[in-house]
C-alpha cells in the first residue's frame, strides 16, 4: 500500500470518527474518569485495610498515577471497540468491497484503525494537560521528553501489535457465527496479562516470569513503565525488538488464517 | 474479456433442526448440507457488450458475479477475466473493474461522496487531473453536482445510488458488474442511470454484466441474456427472441377519473379487464399485437385520465421460460 493511501486511509476515518462529536466527550470524560476513579477507591481501601504503605512497589499517590497513564494509553493501545470489525466486514458482506480494491485488506482495516484513534489522541491530550494539577508527582516516577518520545513509540508498537492479535481473531469469522466472545476473551487476557487491570509488578514472582515469556507485557505494562522513566534506553530498545519480533510472529499466523478464511467466504450481503 | 467455463460453486451451509437437543449437538458436530450455487456454467462475454443476468432468487446469480470479480473462490472450472483468473486478485486485474452492488452501499455512509472519491482516487492511483475531469463529467451526467459535499446518509436512494455509480466508474473500468443497480428506485432515477449506463458504454466500451429485475433495464440495456436456474445455465442468447416467443402479453392500464362514478361489473367484465379499487385503475392483459385496439376499447368505454402499456414483469417471463426448459428436459 502506498503511504498516501495509508494517511488518506487515516484521515479519511478519523473524519468519520470526529463526526459524532457527543460520543467523543462522553468517553473522554466519562469513561476515563470512572475507570481512574474506580481503581483508585479500590487500591485506597486495600491500602488501608493491609495497613501497607507500597504494593507492588507502588504507594497510593504512584497506583492513582499508574492507572491514569495506562488508561489513557490504553486507549490509543486497543483503539475504539468497535473500530476496523474484521467480523462485521465478514458478515455482513463489507468484506466484499475491500476485496475488489487493489490493495491490502490488512492495512487498510489498520489504517482505518489509527484514523478512529485520533479522538483518543485529543482525549489524551487534554487529560494530560489537566493531570498535573490534580495528582502529585510521586516518588520513582520521572516523565522527561526523551522518555515521553521512547513511550510513543512503544505506543505505537503496541497498537500494531494488538491489532496483528485481534485479527486472527477476527478472522474466525469465517467460520463460527459469532466471534465476539472471542474478542472479549482477547481483551481480557491483554487487560490481565498486559498491566491493565493490575500493574504487573504485584503478580508472583512465578506469574510474572511467565508473563516475561509471553507478549502481552508489551501492551500496557511496559510502554507505561517507558513513559513513567522507569526504563532504561538499552532496555527499552530490547523490549521494542521483542514486541516487534512478536508482531511479526502473530502477523504470520493472521496471514495464515485469513488466507484460508477468504477461501472458503461467501460474500454474504449483497 | 470475461470468459466463465464449467464454472461452479458448492456452498456448506449448517443445517439447524429444530429443539435444545439438536443444538446441544450441534454445538460439538454441526450438521453441513452442500449446497450448489452454481453448476458448471460458461459463457463469454466481449468489449462493449452489455449482458444481461437473469434467474429466480437463489439462482445462482450473486455467487456468479461474485465469483467473476474474485469475491468468492469457485469449487470448480475455471474463468478468466481481462485475462486473470479473478480470485487471484491481481492488482492490475482489481484496477480494471468494478462492481456496484444496488442492495450495499461502497461508500463510506457518514462522509460525503466527495471524500470517498478522494479515497477512491488514493485507491486506483488516479492522476489529479484525470479525476478532476471524471468527476465533473459523471456527476453532471447523473445530475448530482450539488450533493457531492452532502453525507451519503443524507441523500435519497436514487442520489446514493448515482453516487455508488461514479465511485465505481472513477477509475474507467474496463469490466463492470452490476447487481440490481436500479432496484428501489423511482421511474426517473431508473431512466436516469439506464441513459447514463447507455453513454458511459458508447464512450467507454466496457464490457458489462447486470443483474436486474426489472424488465426495463434489461429491455433498454441488453441485447443479449443469460438465464439461470438453479445454478444451471439455461439460456445465452439474444433478449429480443426471448420476449417475441415467451412475453405473449402487455398489460393496458386505464386510470381512471377520480370524479367519474365507478365502472360497473358488467362493463369491466364485458371488456375483459380487472377494477382495482383502491387505485381506482381498469386493467386488461392483451395479447402483443392486440395493445391499440385494447387501448382504444378502454378509451371509448371508460372515463380515463390517463393510459399505461406495460411489459409483463421480467420474474414472469423468466418463469415461463423455466417452466418451457423444465418441460423441454422431462
Amino acid at each position: 500500500m502506498r503511504p498516501s493511501l495509508f494517511l488518506r486511509v487515516v484521515a479519511t476515518e478519523a473524519r468519520v470518527h470526529l463526526a459524532y462529536r457527543a460520543d467523543f466527550w462522553i468517553q473522554s470524560v466519562l469513561g476515563v474518569a470512572a475507570q481512574v476513579a474506580l481503581a483508585y477507591f479500590v487500591w485506597q481501601a486495600m491500602f488501608r485495610e493491609s495497613g501497607a504503605t507500597r504494593i507492588g512497589g507502588f504507594d497510593l499517590t504512584g497506583m492513582a498515577v499508574y492507572y491514569l497513564v495506562v488508561v489513557l494509553l490504553a486507549k490509543l493501545v486497543l483503539g475504539p471497540e468497535h473500530a476496523g470489525r474484521v467480523s462485521q466486514d465478514v458478515y455482513e458482506g463489507g468484506l466484499n468491497r475491500y476485496l475488489v480494491f487493489p490493495t491490502s485488506y490488512f492495512l487498510f482495516k489498520y489504517a482505518q484503525s489509527l484514523g478512529a484513534l485520533l479522538p483518543a489522541v485529543v482525549q489524551l491530550a487534554l487529560l494530560a494537560l489537566a493531570a498535573p494539577l490534580v495528582l502529585a508527582s510521586p516518588e520513582g516516577v520521572a516523565i522527561t521528553p526523551g522518555g515521553a518520545a521512547m513511550a510513543a513509540v512503544s505506543v505505537g508498537a503496541a497498537n500494531l501489535l494488538y491489532f496483528a492479535m485481534s485479527f486472527p481473531v477476527q478472522c474466525v469469522a469465517f467460520w463460527a457465527e459469532n466471534v465476539w466472545s472471542l474478542a472479549v476473551a482477547l481483551r481480557l487476557a491483554a487487560g490481565l496479562l498486559g498491566g491493565l487491570l493490575l500493574p504487573l509488578a504485584v503478580f508472583p514472582e512465578g506469574v510474572r516470569a511467565i508473563l516475561a515469556w509471553l507478549p502481552f507485557r508489551f501492551l500496557f505494562d511496559e510502554p507505561v513503565r517507558v513513559l513513567l522513566g522507569q526504563v532504561a534506553f538499552l532496555d527499552w530498545l530490547e523490549g521494542l525488538g521483542l514486541a516487534l519480533a512478536w508482531t511479526g510472529a502473530v502477523l504470520l499466523g493472521g496471514r495464515l488464517v485469513w488466507r484460508r478464511g477468504v477461501l472458503g467466504y461467501g460474500g454474504v450481503g449483497i | 474479456m470475461i470468459r466463465a467455463d464449467r464454472l461452479s460453486k458448492t456452498f456448506r451451509v449448517p443445517r439447524k433442526a429444530p429443539g435444545l437437543r439438536a443444538a446441544l449437538k450441534g454445538l460439538v458436530r454441526p450438521d453441513l448440507v452442500e449446497k450448489r450455487a452454481v453448476r458448471e456454467v460458461s459463457f463469454s462475454v466481449e468489449e462493449g457488450e452489455i449482458v444481461g443476468l437473469l434467474g429466480a432468487n437463489g439462482a445462482g446469480k450473486t455467487t456468479l458475479t461474485k465469483m467473476l470479480a474474485g469475491i468468492v473462490h469457485p469449487t470448480a472450472g475455471d474463468a478468466s477475466v481481462l485475462g486473470f483468473r479473478p480470485w487471484e486478485r491481481d492488482d492490475r486485474f482489481r484496477r480494471q473493474i468494478a462492481l456496484v452492488m444496488g442492495q450495499k452501499a461502497q461508500l463510506w455512509w457518514d462522509l460525503p461522496a466527495a471524500d470517498g472519491y478522494l479515497l477512491l482516487k488514493e485507491i486506483y492511483g488516479i492522476p489529479a487531473d484525470r479525476y478532476r475531469r471524471t468527476i465533473d463529467a459523471l456527476a453532471e451526467a447523473l445530475g448530482v453536482v450539488r450533493e457531492l459535499e452532502i453525507p451519503i446518509r443524507r441523500l435519497s436512494l436514487g442520489e446514493r445510488m448515482k453516487m455508488e455509480l461514479i465511485a465505481a466508474l472513477l477509475h474507467g473500468p474496463r469490466v463492470v458488474f452490476l447487481d440490481e443497480p436500479t432496484i428501489g428506485l423511482d421511474l426517473a432515477a431508473q431512466r436516469a442511470i439506464r441513459e447514463f449506463l447507455l453513454a458511459y458504454r458508447e464512450e467507454n466500451r466496457p464490457a458489462v454484466l447486470l443483474t436486474s429485475h426489472y424488465m426495463e433495464d434489461i429491455q433498454r440495456l441488453c441485447e443479449r441474456i443469460l438465464i439461470l436456474r438453479d445454478g444451471e445455465l439455461v439460456y445465452d442468447g439474444s433478449f429480443k427472441r426471448v420476449v417475441e416467443r415467451y412475453a405473449h402479453t402487455k398489460v393496458v392500464s386505464a386510470h381512471l377519473r377520480r370524479d367519474a362514478p365507478p365502472p360497473t361489473a358488467a362493463t369491466v367484465a364485458s371488456l375483459g379487464a380487472s377494477f382495482d379499487a383502491e387505485a381506482w385503475v381498469v386493467r386488461r392483459r392483451v395479447p402483443r399485437g392486440e395493445v391499440a385496439e385494447a387501448a382504444s376499447a378502454l378509451l371509448a368505454t371508460l372515463p380515463v385520465a390517463d393510459l399505461s402499456i406495460e411489459e409483463e414483469d421480467v420474474g414472469a417471463i423468466v418463469a415461463r421460460i423455466l417452466t418451457a426448459r423444465a418441460e423441454e428436459a422431462s
